[in-house]
């Protein structure tokens, strides 16, 4: 089994991206590999707490919750990035990791696979 | 190297014509899925004129209206998330998201 | 002990999106991540601007002055001054009739010695070819 940092800069709600990250996460994570998930840029959204289900906008908290509690999977928001949006730590999710961007360099330097999902 | 280029829009990436690998692979997914599934004014997209290996997400085609067998040639592989992953593990080394 | 070498591969424009600040944020990042690894790793990364993604470099960018954000130009003189290698395409600067003159060659006025390496595209695929990973902005 393999490991796979994957980094998404796009919004959550206005992209489809970040449903393409998850998505592949969890299809990884089933086969067994690790997935690191870097969220940067508008991507920090995706910790926020709060978030409430509407049909109109993407909803990924319950697939994010199960993959955190697979223990093969670890999502770290730019603390930067989320701060700079009024993120703080306080505003985001239990098991989200809040890091600087060096987290998502060091990911790398140990995985087997990138896939780096830059903004729209 | 090995390298999967994610084509993710409906237009030509610039990029596409100028990366260059030993084995290259073009995996079409969101709004690229129309270049495997759409011909227009009778052309195939020029996206698909490479010799290389081609792949489309099957969940993106469906969410957009097509099924599976609408790709306009035999050549592009429909795959799902779970062959996605295996294709990265196995068939690829490193990836670029255009 | 091993280095893992990082292509950051700078297509988009500057401004309208955040894609390209955060090609140079997280490219300039290389030089903290030593406090995640062992002893002897480390990341190396390599900084190349290519397509419209060179007008990045352009001079006499007065992004702070006009939109209070600190411009691309800065941060490529950052990148310099902590010693990153920073390509330019040289084919499409050309194609835009830039030159060397246009764009940020050196960040000397703040203590830095490595300069822009303008280069034919096929010298940006070679480190492409020889890095480990690869991130496309």
């Amino acid at each position: 089994m393999g490991k796979i940092t994957i980094g998404c800069f796009s919004s959550l709600v206005g992209s489809m991206s970040l449903d393409f990250a998850i998505k592949f996460s969890d299809a990884a994570v089933k086969k067994g590999h690790e997935v690191d998930l870097w969220l940067s840029g508008n991507g920090t959204m995706l910790g926020k707490k709060g978030q409430s289900k509407f049909r109109d906008y993407s909803y990924l908290m319950d697939t994010v919750m199960e993959l955190i509690n697979s223990g093969k999977f670890k999502i770290t928001n730019c603390e930067a990035c989320a701060k700079a949006r009024g993120i703080g730590r306080e505003d985001t999710v239990e098991g989200f990791g809040v890091a600087s961007m060096d987290w998502y360099l060091a990911s790398a330097f140990s995985t087997d696979r990138i896939l780096h999902i830059g903004g729209e | 190297m090995r390298l999967a280029v994610f084509v993710s829009e409906y237009r030509e990436p610039e990029m596409l014509e100028r990366l260059k690998a030993e084995k290259l692979g073009i995996v079409l997914v969101q709004n690229g899925v129309y270049h495997a599934a759409l011909k227009k004014d009778g052309n195939v997209s020029p996206v698909l004129s490479k010799d290389v290996e081609y792949y489309a997400l099957s969940e993106d085609l469906q969410s957009r209206g097509f099924s599976d067998s609408d790709v306009v040639d035999s050549k592009i592989k429909v795959i799902n998330y779970d062959g996605l992953v295996d294709l990265i593990f196995n068939d690829y080394e490193k990836t670029i998201w255009l | 002990m091993a280095i893992k070498k990082i292509a950051f591969i700078v297509e988009k424009l500057p401004y309208k999106s955040e894609t390209s600040r955060l090609a140079l944020t997280h490219a300039i990042a290389s030089q903290t991540v030593e406090i995640h690894l062992e002893d002897g790793d480390n990341v190396e990364p390599v900084l190349a601007f290519v397509g419209d993604g060179v007008l990045n470099c352009l001079k006499n960018q007065k992004a702070l002055d006009i939109y209070g954000v600190s411009s691309l130009e800065a941060h490529i003189k950052n990148a310099l001054l902590l010693d990153l290698r920073v390509l330019v395409c040289k084919e499409d600067l050309e194609g835009f009739g830039l030159t060397e003159d246009s764009i940020v060659m050196d960040a000397e006025e703040i203590g830095g010695e490595v300069t822009t390496q303008v280069v034919p595209y096929e010298e940006i695929q070679q480190d492409l070819e020889s890095a480990d990973h690869l991130m496309f902005f």
